[in-house]
């Protein structure tokens, strides 16, 4: 069944193009505890089952191999995580353990940070990440297309945006200095990134950054990220805008759809709520929602509409009746300056007195 | 999990603080919550906050009903968001209502969609305001009824409205036997004129409830009684009585601690005593009066609700459809005959 997406796609590349996943680890795929030193340890000495990924996670990673497969496409995945790689072992025994098929994974070494008394830079990823993503795409075909992602706890949508701009040539080295040196980004790290940078042929490779909402940050966060950022609260959610870009196919959203309901607890009302939730942020369109919906309903998965709302849905459908979020990638860069007043207040702080925080 | 529909442009603070409210329910609690109103405007809120769209839903509707128009006017707007937010929960779509809207206009929704309990004449608007604690585990909250569904009432309607509040503090206060009371003018059974006589008499002589009698207005912020009946005038005027007294006070000491140096230093002195003082006055904290009375649930919260309030209205209305509210009050009405 097509939801829509692979005619669409006039501005990617040949559909054969290998799909690269670059996923973030924490927060995205692991539901990983932290915000105390105490979690922290536990964490650091969790045995791989103890580990706990979140909802549908493994089946979004999977149903996108499977997916690119059927379509004689090769879908890569990649995970880049700012935990030490002294957790590595007990990760990729997790991975093993969930079934999830990768193909590459990068650790922080905290410790050699920790070594050359960097403490800042313990903390401070984007830098880190941004020269993992860039030596990550210059080392992958030279047509793939992208998805990254991440989630809201530290400043994933940032790194994927400035990741995507950086490769699609909208970032000059000069604005990206200063980007990264207002986040204080380790000077040396910075100039790593702008000789990578460099080194990258500028071709729009990222479709989108999809942000797993775990803390529930509001999503009007999100807007001055532009419409290639998809803040998700779930990775039914996910899974929905994937289908509709034509990157996951009926059967996975069924089967991501049905692992929440065996497994998490999930119900048809709250699979429904997710839905309409898409709809009205703009992210899918009412016809593509009917459209899956109908399949969905007949698996169980959502509940059957109610014939006593008729007019009432007719009536919603017309004061939906607005353009949907545009699926054009921004001309020009984002407004990081905006970006960062926002996310980071010395930053706004810096912006207002002309300095570098 | 009960399903709560709220209106979400009742108010003098709509939809934000709604919004703000359903938001929080939606990230603490399982509660499925359905928001009626204009869909537009609700999810520009929702998105500027914290939020669990799993257990929110959007019930669009255009219309809105004024805090200040005529309720048997605005009864003939179906499209407004109090009407179809109340059609909802008779139609089974939702188990009970919350709105912060115009009184009357949701006083007379109710009784024209929801049925009247059987045995039951009028429904009551119940107030659950913070009063005194005379021993300690005595709920910090009373219910006072009727609050203005009802106007003038009848000797068996105060009887009604006994047996309904005793029913609903029984089931959400918890209180196993709640002390009943009548509001009036003298303990002596003999005041208060012809209908409160009466009343006081049935009352009496009534059994499977827990009457003490009559108390007077000082004795409402004491813990005398759990729930003190009287008719919807005077309990709306009694109510307002302990808001503004409230009110007032917390103004009296903003004034004074701008007059004086040394009063405004005794206040910082006692400035967690006001604190609480003004915690177990702030009508945020309980959430919203039921309309008792009719088979199906609504909480009408105060106009001025903050998103805590409204917050815990829904909390409040979840827990009296977990805890089977009305069924309790037709039993007991069963019983009383």
């Amino acid at each position: 069944m097509r939801l829509g997406g692979p005619r669409k796609r006039t501005r990617s590349a040949r559909p054969e193009s290998p799909l690269v996943c670059r996923w973030d680890l924490d927060k995205t795929y692991l539901r990983s505890e932290f915000t105390t030193l105490r979690q922290l340890l536990r964490t650091a000495f969790e045995r791989p089952e103890q580990k706990v990924d979140v909802p549908g996670v493994a089946e979004l990673i999977r149903g996108l191999k499977a997916a690119a497969e059927s379509r004689g496409q090769t879908a890569l995945v990649y995970f880049v995580s700012a935990s030490p790689p002294q957790i590595g072992k007990s990760i990729r025994a997790k991975l093993a353990l969930d079934g999830v098929p990768y193909d590459g994974i990068v650790f922080k070494n905290q410790l050699e940070h920790l070594r050359r008394g960097k403490f800042r830079n313990l903390r401070e990823h984007v830098g880190f990440k941004l020269v993992e993503l860039l030596r990550g795409h210059l080392a992958a075909p030279a047509d793939t297309r992208e998805l990254c992602f991440g989630d809201d706890w530290e400043s994933d949508s940032l790194i994927y945006s400035l990741y995507a701009d950086i490769l699609a040539g909208r970032l000059a080295a000069a604005p990206l200095t200063a980007i990264l040196m207002r986040i204080r980004v380790d000077p040396l790290l910075v100039a790593e990134v702008i000789e990578l940078a460099t080194r990258v042929p500028a071709r729009d490779a990222v479709e989108r950054i999809f942000i797993n909402l775990e803390r529930r940050t509001p999503p009007a966060t999100f807007r001055l990220f532009g419409p290639r950022v998809v803040p998700t609260f779930n990775y039914f959610q996910t899974a929905v805008v994937l289908a509709v870009m034509g990157r996951l196919r009926l059967e996975d959203i069924t089967r991501i759809g049905t692992v929440l309901v065996e497994r998490s607890g999930y119900t048809a009302r709250r699979l429904d709520n997710s839905l309409d939730d898409l709809v009205r942020r703009g992210y899918l369109a009412l016809p593509a929602a009917e459209r899956l919906a109908a399949p969905l309903r007949a698996a169980g998965l959502l509940s059957l509409p109610d014939p006593r709302m008729r007019w009432r849905r007719i009536l919603v459908r017309l004061g939906r009746w607005r353009p949907r979020r545009s699926e054009a990638p921004p001309s020009g860069a984002l407004d990081y300056d905006a970006i960062l007043a926002r996310v980071q207040p010395a930053a706004r702080h810096a912006a207002a007195t002309g300095g570098t925080p | 999990m009960p399903t709560i529909a709220i209106d979400a442009m009742g108010g003098d603070h709509a939809p934000e603080e709604v919004v703000k409210g359903v938001a929080q329910v939606s990230l603490a609690t399982d509660i499925e919550c359905v928001l009626v109103g204009d869909e537009r405007r609700i999810q520009e809120q929702l998105e500027g906050v914290s939020y669990n769209p799993e257990h929110i839903a959007i019930l669009h509707c255009r219309d809105v009903i004024g805090m200040a128009e005529n309720p048997r006017e605005a009864m003939r707007r179906r499209d407004a968001s109090l009407l179809v937010g109340t059609r909802a929960v008779a139609e089974d779509r939702a188990d009970a209502f919350v709105t912060a809207g115009n009184t009357g206009a949701c006083i007379l929704a109710c009784a024209k969609y929801f049925p009247l309990i059987r045995g039951i004449r009028r429904a009551a608007l119940a107030s659950v305001y913070p009063r005194h604690v005379e021993y300690p585990g005595q709920d910090r909250f009373a219910l006072l009824l009727d609050v203005g569904a009802t106007v003038r009432c009848e000797a068996e309607e105060l009887v009604h409205f006994a047996v309904m509040g005793a029913g609903y503090a029984r089931r959400i206060s918890k209180v196993a036997s709640p002390r009943v009371a009548l509001l009036n003018m003298g303990s002596e059974e003999t005041k208060g004129g012809e209908t409160l006589v009466a009343a006081h008499r049935r009352l009496r002589a009534l059994g499977g409830i827990n009457f003490v009698g009559n108390v007077e207005g000082n004795d409402l912020v004491r813990g005398r009684a759990d729930v003190i009946v009287c008719e919807g005038l005077v309990g709306n005027i009694a109510l307002k009585l302990i808001e503004g007294v409230s009110e007032v006070f917390t103004d009296l000491a903003s004034v004074a601690a701008e007059r004086r140096l040394t009063w405004r230093f005794g206040l910082r002195l006692l400035a967690r005593g006001i604190e609480r003082l003004r915690e177990l006055t702030d009508y945020a904290q309980y959430g919203g009066s039921p309309i008792l009375g009719f088979e199906r649930l609504c909480i009408k919260c105060h106009g001025r609700s903050t998103a805590q309030a409204v917050a815990n209205a829904v909390k409040v209305a979840a827990k009296a459809v977990r805890d089977r509210v009305p069924a309790e009050i037709a039993a007991a009405v069963t019983v009383v005959g």
